[in-house]
């Protein structure tokens, strides 16, 4: 009975947390900002996972907990590789532009 | 409830504790600095001893068991993920910011650094600009090395 509500205190604060996480993926001005604070939500989502798998005495969803940890860390460096490489991309093509008529355009604000 | 329950209780208790202490710490950090290089860092802080703090406290729960060596497994592999994530979310904040210089300072040599820290020991932009030079560092390597 102690540790339910213990379980149930901790689940509510990470509830709350996570809240003022997403203002900040809202918020954050720069695409890295989004990065990080979608990077906080997944950290506090796993706690949430193995704090369920205590309290409903379920040992499997610290495997879904586990999972949840490779494919949080692959989205991350997907997502930068893939900003890196649009933003190569479109720094690329505008210099092209330059290059065939002067006045190209500067994507600086990504 | 004997005596080692009760040690037990308070025991995971206060790792708990610690844990979600040091997530507030991580949250108040992601809001209080104004630059994301330096957000970077308090939210690097949450991801390795935040959840190792909360997992053990939880281990401690749940006794000697398959459930609490996978929790170890999660904590063990999230200290090799988190510094990796942090590294390449730094490079992409390096590589596609324009005006990077107006945000911090950018040493492309190591000695410049290293002249820089020697020369000015007790100032206070010291850390500031050690932090911000290293970020830019490890850029300008990774992207020699790829």
């Amino acid at each position: 009975m102690i540790y339910h509500s213990i379980y149930i205190t901790v689940l509510i604060i990470l509830a709350v947390m996570i809240f003022a996480c997403l203002i900040r993926a809202i918020k954050g001005p720069r695409i890295a900002d989004r990065l990080v604070a979608v990077n906080m939500i997944g950290t506090m989502v796993m706690v949430m996972i193995a704090v369920l798998a205590l309290m409903l005495n379920e040992g499997y969803l610290v495997d879904v907990c586990l999972v949840y940890a490779m494919i949080s860390f692959l989205a991350v460096v997907i997502l930068s590789k893939v900003y890196i490489g649009i933003y190569e991309e479109n720094r690329h093509s505008a210099d092209s532009d330059e290059k065939e008529d002067k006045g190209g355009m500067s994507d600086g604000n990504f | 409830m004997g005596t080692f329950d009760w040690i037990r209780l308070i025991l995971g208790c206060i790792f708990l504790i610690i844990g979600l202490v040091i997530f507030f710490t991580e949250l108040f950090g992601v809001f209080h600095f104004h630059y994301v290089l330096n957000r970077m860092h308090a939210a690097a802080m949450g991801d390795t001893l935040g959840i190792a703090s909360c997992l053990i406290g939880l281990i401690i729960f749940s006794g000697f068991n398959f459930t609490s060596l996978k929790l170890l497994l999660i904590i063990i592999f999230l200290w090799f993920a988190s510094p990796v994530s942090s590294h390449v979310l730094a490079r992409l904040e390096v590589a596609t910011n324009e005006n990077l210089e107006s945000y911090c300072r950018i040493y492309t040599d190591l000695q410049t650094l290293e002249d820089d820290v020697i020369n000015q020991p007790q100032s206070d932009s010291l850390t500031e600009a050690a932090s911000g030079g290293s970020a830019a560092e490890q850029d300008t390597k990774g992207g020699a090395l790829s």
